[in-house]
């Protein structure tokens, strides 16, 4: 053995080498990472300028990683050895606790409030001040609410920011829901919160607002394993989650138009061929358009709820339906807060603002 | 391009590896320099025209000095030698610096050259310094053949972080090498090595480094975490690209010297400078302390030299106030070790080492400073200035979160894995086990870097900047 360890050494090691330069060389690259959730870098433009400014090296650089072959499996060795072996309390701000997958959100970001607060504030001063809208804030928290206190992990003031934003927000009655979620209100690979365990939070949004919710729904099981948004960013070995969403007559009655594109365009409540895309959770209201219509033919009372709102809202807001004839969603992300006087004439609609703390937190995407 | 990055490892290395290997023996060196050129290229487009002209400049001085030697006409070459060399890198790297200060102090407003500064400047002017200065010397003869000098000044492996090589340790290799599997395969091993220094615990121990910078939860602990995990990064940084250049140059044959042993574990500062990089300690002992006159001078003289050669050696790692406090700071050290205190030192046991380790660590807080506002802030905080508290948040879960690695880092620092390995070794299996272990080991060392590569995670190098 000894007298063969170098042939060894240099044998071996030259075929990982070669080996893995050489599957590099064949592989096609890919454009997109169903893991990651995100465009692959691709080889860089070759030119004069290109490499002169040295665009170039710092681009194939980030070619050869996102290209890099079996890049999931390396990840995933790279995470279980930095929490497994060598300790971190996070891979990439990814942790795991209680058998959840989240991702570090701190410090508070008191400038980030600021903003979210005066974004708000604009929407208030150009549509709502002068109309008999009646005007409610929801804060939904995050799993780390849950969940990253308690098991040692970096954690926002809670307190602090849901007291910064009512302070701020005084001309909206506040609806606190936090009360009515525990951590197993959420997926466990996902941001996101599990829609068959929210009839408690709309109800007590539909009882602050004055709208009656009292439907009967049948629970439906999605039949595609749901791999969340913190599946692939922590590349750990993980099981999936499974989507279970709720239907109701009433539910089956209403229409629903998107206006992402600025003209309208009938879209059902649960998308099935979204629920078998990339990401599963854009089955419930295509997740995030800029601006949907649902209209309740059979709702509980003439009212209607204008919903300013981010994904989460998505799996909750067809379960306030029955209370209202009219519900428009409203994604500030997406369309810019100057154009929705095109579409929404305010008047004495009750208007809900409801985000989740990590884009309260990380407001910079609101326009 | 970084040793520790993909592009480098699985592109460039294999390409040189192939056409290293089946070149003929004569063109060998003409592969060396190419690939030299092209990996510098990648990173300087641009200067890569200054280093092939100051490499052009080296190989002509040297063979005017030789021509020369013995009239007056080498002298002057030697000096005009010298001189371009350090008016280059004065010009590239200390240009703003004297402006700078020049604008404070005489309160105008001269503009900033704002010049990037070549990748390995200050590595390659001072191996060409020495080279034509050794001519000079007579310690070794000109080199005729620019593209043996090319390989020599560009040598890949320690063109851009060292160790700084000097022409006569490597003049004969140059010209004649052996390659045997028993040095590819030492090469391999070193290599893989100090890429997994590199990776595996410079890469993370910096990501603390730089959480602890940008941190709003700062407190007096959180202070001394990161002069701690700042010291072992800079050592498993430095030190790993160290290994990963001898390793690379074992690999096409040549034998460079050591650049660090264990500084962590030495007794005095004195003996400090004797074992953290090596290669620039001896290369200003021998070409500027000891021209100066040395230890064999009067005494005043002999603590001028002293404070000088620090001086220098400080300003060598940059432009900036902080490395020439970080030189002198070494500088007093080491005099009042050599009027006073090595024969205390000498004889004790432990309290040797934490005055070491706590001068060291102090120095490199002043080294990673961005300004001497920010290292006198830094070390004030770390005993207790500023109001701030003893501990915070921040400290506690990063402390948990990177304490195995610092574990390991502090552990990896001192020599006791390397004496494990020997005492197994020797022991009646230990050798066949060894054997059985060692290409495993280095298999998962390399795959494991590979992972965190891929990760795309925190890569930066600090010795880049010099």
């Amino acid at each position: 053995m000894k007298k063969y360890k170098n042939y060894i050494v240099i044998s071996i090691m030259a075929v990982l080498l070669f080996g893995l330069t050489l599957a590099f060389l064949l592989k096609s690259p890919d454009d997109f990472s169903e893991s990651e959730r995100r465009v692959l870098a691709q080889f860089p433009e070759l030119s004069s300028e290109t490499l002169l400014s040295g665009e170039f090296m710092e681009d194939f650089e980030a070619y050869t990683q996102d290209q890099f072959p079996m890049r999931d499996g390396f990840r995933g060795l790279k995470a279980v050895t930095a929490l497994g072996i060598l300790g971190k309390s996070d891979n990439n701000d990814i942790f795991v606790a209680e058998g959840h997958v989240s991702k570090l959100e701190y410090p508070l970001n008191e400038d980030m409030l600021n903003n979210t607060a005066k974004h708000f504030q604009n929407i208030y001063d150009r549509y709502l001040a002068d109309t008999d809208t009646k005007l409610y804030f929801s804060i939904i928290p995050d799993k780390n609410y849950f969940l990253a206190e308690k098991n040692g992990y970096l954690s926002i003031d809670y307190d602090e920011l849901i007291s910064t934003m009512r302070e701020k927000t005084e001309y909206m009655e506040y609806i606190d829901i936090t009360d009515k979620l525990t951590i197993s209100d959420y997926y466990r690979t996902d941001t996101h919160w599990r829609q068959e365990a929210l009839l408690p939070v709309a109800e007590a949004l539909g009882n602050a607002m004055g709208a009656a919710l009292d439907d009967r729904y049948t629970l439906n099981t999605l039949d595609n394993p749901f791999y969340g948004v913190y599946y692939g960013q922590s590349a750990l070995p993980l099981s999936p989650d499974t989507i279970y969403y709720l239907t109701s007559d009433t539910l089956e009655n209403c229409t629903v138009t998107s206006y992402d594109t600025g003209k309208p365009v009938e879209m059902p409540i649960y998308d099935m061929e979204a629920a078998f895309g990339r990401d599963p959770y854009e089955m419930f209201l295509c997740g995030a358009d800029a601006l949907v219509v649902i209209e309740n033919p059979n709702a509980n009372a003439d009212k209607e709820l204008v919903v300013f709102r981010d994904s989460y809202a998505a799996s909750l807001v067809p379960l306030m339906v029955e209370g209202y004839g009219k519900i428009t969603l409203v994604d500030t992300r997406y369309i810019q807060s100057g154009l929705i006087g095109n579409f929404i004439e305010f008047d004495d609609q009750d208007v809900l603002f409801i985000y989740g703390t990590q884009l309260l937190n990380n407001s910079i995407m609101l326009k | 391009m970084l040793f520790s990055g993909i592009p480098f490892i699985f592109f460039f290395l294999t390409a040189v590896l192939l056409a290293y290997f089946t070149a003929p023996e004569k063109l060998k060196n003409a592969v060396l320099l190419l690939f030299s050129l092209a990996f510098y290229a990648w990173g300087e487009p641009r200067y890569v025209v200054l280093m092939a002209v100051s490499i052009f400049l080296g190989y002509v001085f040297g063979l005017l000095i030789e021509k020369y030697h013995g009239k007056k006409w080498d002298k002057l070459f030697l000096v005009l030698s010298v001189v371009t060399g350090l008016l280059s890198l004065g010009y590239f790297k200390y240009a703003d610096f004297f402006i700078a200060n020049f604008n404070e102090v005489f309160g105008v407003s001269v503009p900033l050259l704002r010049i990037a500064l070549p990748i390995g400047i200050s590595f390659y002017t001072f191996q060409i310094i020495s080279y034509t200065i050794d001519v000079y010397r007579g310690k070794v003869p000109a080199q005729r053949n620019i593209i043996s000098l090319g390989a020599y000044v560009a040598l890949f492996p320690q063109l851009i972080a060292g160790p700084i090589v000097r022409y006569s340790d490597i003049a004969i290799q140059l010209a004649e090498r052996k390659h045997t599997t028993e040095k590819i395969a030492q090469g391999i091993r070193r290599f893989v090595l100090g890429l997994a220094k590199k990776v595996l615990i410079a890469n993370v121990l910096g990501e603390l480094c730089d959480v602890f910078q940008s941190s709003g939860d700062k407190a007096v602990l959180f202070y001394w975490l990161y002069a701690l995990t700042f010291t072992l990064h800079i050592y498993f940084d430095f030190s790993g690209y160290s290994d990963m250049a001898i390793g690379l140059a074992k690999i096409f044959g040549f034998d460079l010297l050591e650049n660090f042993n264990y500084p962590y574990i030495s007794r005095s500062i004195t003996e400090f400078w004797r074992r953290w990089h090596m290669s620039l300690g001896t290369w200003f002992r021998d070409y500027v302390y000891i021209p100066m006159g040395g230890n064999r001078v009067t005494k005043p003289r002999w603590l001028f030299n002293i404070l000088v050669v620090w001086m220098l050696t400080g300003f060598w790692h940059g432009a900036a106030w902080n490395f020439v406090v970080w030189g002198l700071w070494f500088a007093v050290l080491l005099v009042i070790e050599k009027l006073w205190l090595l024969k205390p030192l000498e004889k004790s046991r432990v309290l040797c080492h934490i005055y070491v380790l706590f001068f060291v660590l102090i120095s490199f807080v002043i080294f990673n400073a961005d300004s001497m506002r920010e290292a006198f802030s830094y070390i004030g905080a770390m005993f207790g200035a500023g109001d701030i508290p003893l501990v915070s948040a921040e400290f506690s879960y990063y402390l948990r979160s990177y304490a195995v690695i610092i574990v390991i880092g502090i552990i990896g620092a001192t020599p006791l894995p390397k004496l494990t390995v020997n005492a197994v070794s020797k022991t009646k299996h230990g050798g066949t086990v060894m054997a059985f272990c060692e290409p495993v080991v280095l298999v998962l060392l390399f795959i494991l870097c590979t992972a965190y590569l891929v990760d795309g995670s925190f890569n930066p190098f600090l010795y880049f900047r010099f």
